[in-house]
């Protein structure tokens, strides 16, 4: 894969790959780095990569490479300062915005919405990958599979572990 | 709640609306490009360097460290700046190359650069203080195994700090951290290059600036380091289980500027007003957890059942059935269908725990959902206290 093609790769999947670098860092100035970070290392292993099979997948791959990673902010500039979550303050409100229902169901939305976002955020690794992948990042079983080297079956289950997690802390406090 | 809709409301609550920004990749793009025409370059001066390698082989290990070791300028142009490698090559830029070793590493001291705009990333703290000084440190093994690559998990666990510190400074309270810092890391040959930056040091040229590095540490640790109040001065212990070792930094003395310092000084130790960015994100989380809190303080008022407002008589309706089964309430604007499973469970009487609030010129409408001993469920708006 040459760099045209991988700047193709930008346009075509920065979308996903940057919601999905948000989901996993939980904030803005973070996201930006990881998703910058992603493609930049692309570049060191664009020669392993082959257009024809699931670039998107093997992206998705380094995000998670890079953020396993305890000090993943390393590899680029860091500010060292803690970041304020203001990107997640300012996503959160988005979410009324876009919402087509009613007011009354925006705002019973909004709250439940908040809370299976921090449901998930709270859940581990082993579970969050695959849920982040699945619904953020639009991957198929398949996909998720290849990337985390896991078989399907595998990837199945864990999903099905995250929703059944998630239902039950939301089922603690109905809403 | 069926799957479905459970499947549904996940998609929908876990699906990202943020985009990356028009700049950022723009700034991606570029930096791709680059990195491709500068990539080879590298490769090549290696691979024709095989008759030197063999020679270094015959070399000390300081003599090594001086030759094979990649410049500043190097650095800063591998991390992705450009300006910022040109600035390691003017005549401001002061060249060091020193090498020093402790514990289990070797640490070469490269070279540091001072001035405003010097970079192409910009801190929002330089809006405030636009002089800036940057510094680059490698660091490679003693026992000549290669450092982690920055994907290796190894990679970060025996973590570095590099940090200028001043004579007669609290080193605990004037550091990097406390001075805007930051840094960018770079794994190339097995060595690893730390580029940092901060608030530039040059002001303190008279009273003596230090360049710290310790292992086993992120931060400042009082392990690594000691003060000696009466001296001012800052030394490496001995006993410390990591590295620790410091670099006098060959700063020009004309170029201290006392009362700037004391300025600077000043306002670090002395902050006067919390951050404005803690007020920013306050009101940014104002809307919604003003929400929250006045659903959680109704909800929490019905379990007491205490009276959470007046009820508009005309507004108790009872709900009616479509044909999937859901129930639809209809009054004066609000329209919500629901699904009487998610709002109450098989044998429930009374209030369901979830209702929706509204609010427009500071009254706010519930709309709450009744379920009676025959299962008939009917909705009310009440206007809150």
């Amino acid at each position: 894969m040459d760099i045209d093609e991988l700047i193709e790769l930008v346009k075509l999947h920065g979308k996903s790959i940057y919601g999905f670098c948000c989901k996993l860092t939980g904030n803005r100035a973070d996201a930006d780095d990881l998703y910058q970070e992603t493609f930049l290392k692309a570049v060191e292993l664009r020669f392993k990569m082959d257009p024809s099979r699931n670039p998107k997948a093997y992206l998705i791959s380094i995000a998670v490479l890079l953020h396993k990673n305890h000090r993943r902010k390393l590899a680029w500039r860091q500010r060292i300062a803690p970041t304020a979550e203001l990107g997640e303050a300012a996503d959160r409100l988005l979410v009324p915005l876009a919402s087509e229902a009613t007011p009354e169901d925006a705002v019973l939305s909004l709250e439940l919405r908040a809370m299976i976002r921090e449901a998930a955020h709270r859940l581990n690794d082993k579970l969050k990958l695959p849920l982040y992948m699945y619904y953020t990042a639009d991957m198929t079983i398949e996909e998720i599979a290849s990337t985390l080297r896991i078989p399907p079956g595998t990837v199945k289950s864990r999903l099905h572990k995250a929703r059944e997690n998630m239902r039950k802390v939301l089922e603690v406090d109905p809403l | 709640m069926r799957d479905a809709d459970w499947d549904r409301l996940l998609r929908q609550s876990l699906a990202d609306a943020a985009e990356p920004g028009e700049e950022l990749n723009e700034s991606l793009i570029r930096q791709l490009k680059e990195r491709n025409e500068m990539k080879p370059k590298y490769k090549k001066r290696l691979s024709v360097g095989l008759l030197a390698a063999v020679l270094l082989l015959v070399l000390s290990v300081s003599a090594y460290a001086a030759n094979q070791l990649f410049s500043s300028k190097q650095v800063a142009e591998r991390l992705g700046d450009r300006m910022l490698a040109e600035a390691f090559e003017s005549k401001d830029a002061v060249q060091i190359n020193q090498s020093k070793a402790s514990g289990d590493y070797r640490f070469t001291l490269h070279g540091l650069v001072s001035g405003a705009s010097l970079s192409e990333f910009r801190q929002s703290s330089e809006e405030l203080y636009p002089d800036r000084t940057y510094a680059v440190v490698s660091i490679a093994r003693q026992d000549g195994k290669p450092m982690p690559n920055t994907a290796d998990d190894e990679y970060g666990l025996d973590p570095f700090f590099v940090s200028p510190l001043i004579k007669g400074q609290k080193p605990w309270q004037v550091n990097i951290f406390t001075m805007n810092g930051g840094y960018g890391e770079t794994v190339i040959d097995g060595v690893t290059y730390r580029m940092i930056e901060c608030d530039q040091v040059e002001i303190f040229a008279d009273r003596g600036v230090y360049l710290a590095i310790a292992s086993g540490t992120a931060f400042f640790s009082n392990k690594a380091f000691g003060y000696d109040e009466a001296t001012g001065e800052v030394y490496a212990k001995e006993d410390y289980s990591g590295a620790s070792l410091l670099f006098d930094l060959p700063l020009d003395a004309a170029k201290a500027d006392p009362v700037k310092a004391e300025a600077y000084l000043d306002a670090l130790l002395n902050p006067s007003s919390p951050p404005e960015s803690e007020d920013n994100e306050r009101s940014a989380n104002t809307v919604e957890d003003e929400g929250i809190a006045r659903i959680q303080d109704v909800r929490a008022k019905m379990r007491a059942g205490e009276r959470i407002g007046e009820t508009i008589p005309e507004s108790i309706r009872e709900m009616t059935s479509d044909d999937s089964g859901k129930l639809k309430y209809a009054y004066d604007g609000w329209s919500p269908t629901i699904s009487p499973d998610e709002y109450f469970t098989e044998d429930q009487v009374g209030f369901s725990e979830r209702f929706s609030i509204s609010g427009k010129d500071d009254v706010y409408k519930a709309l709450l959902f009744h379920k009676d001993e025959n299962g008939v469920i009917t909705g009310r708006i009440v206007i809150l206290d």
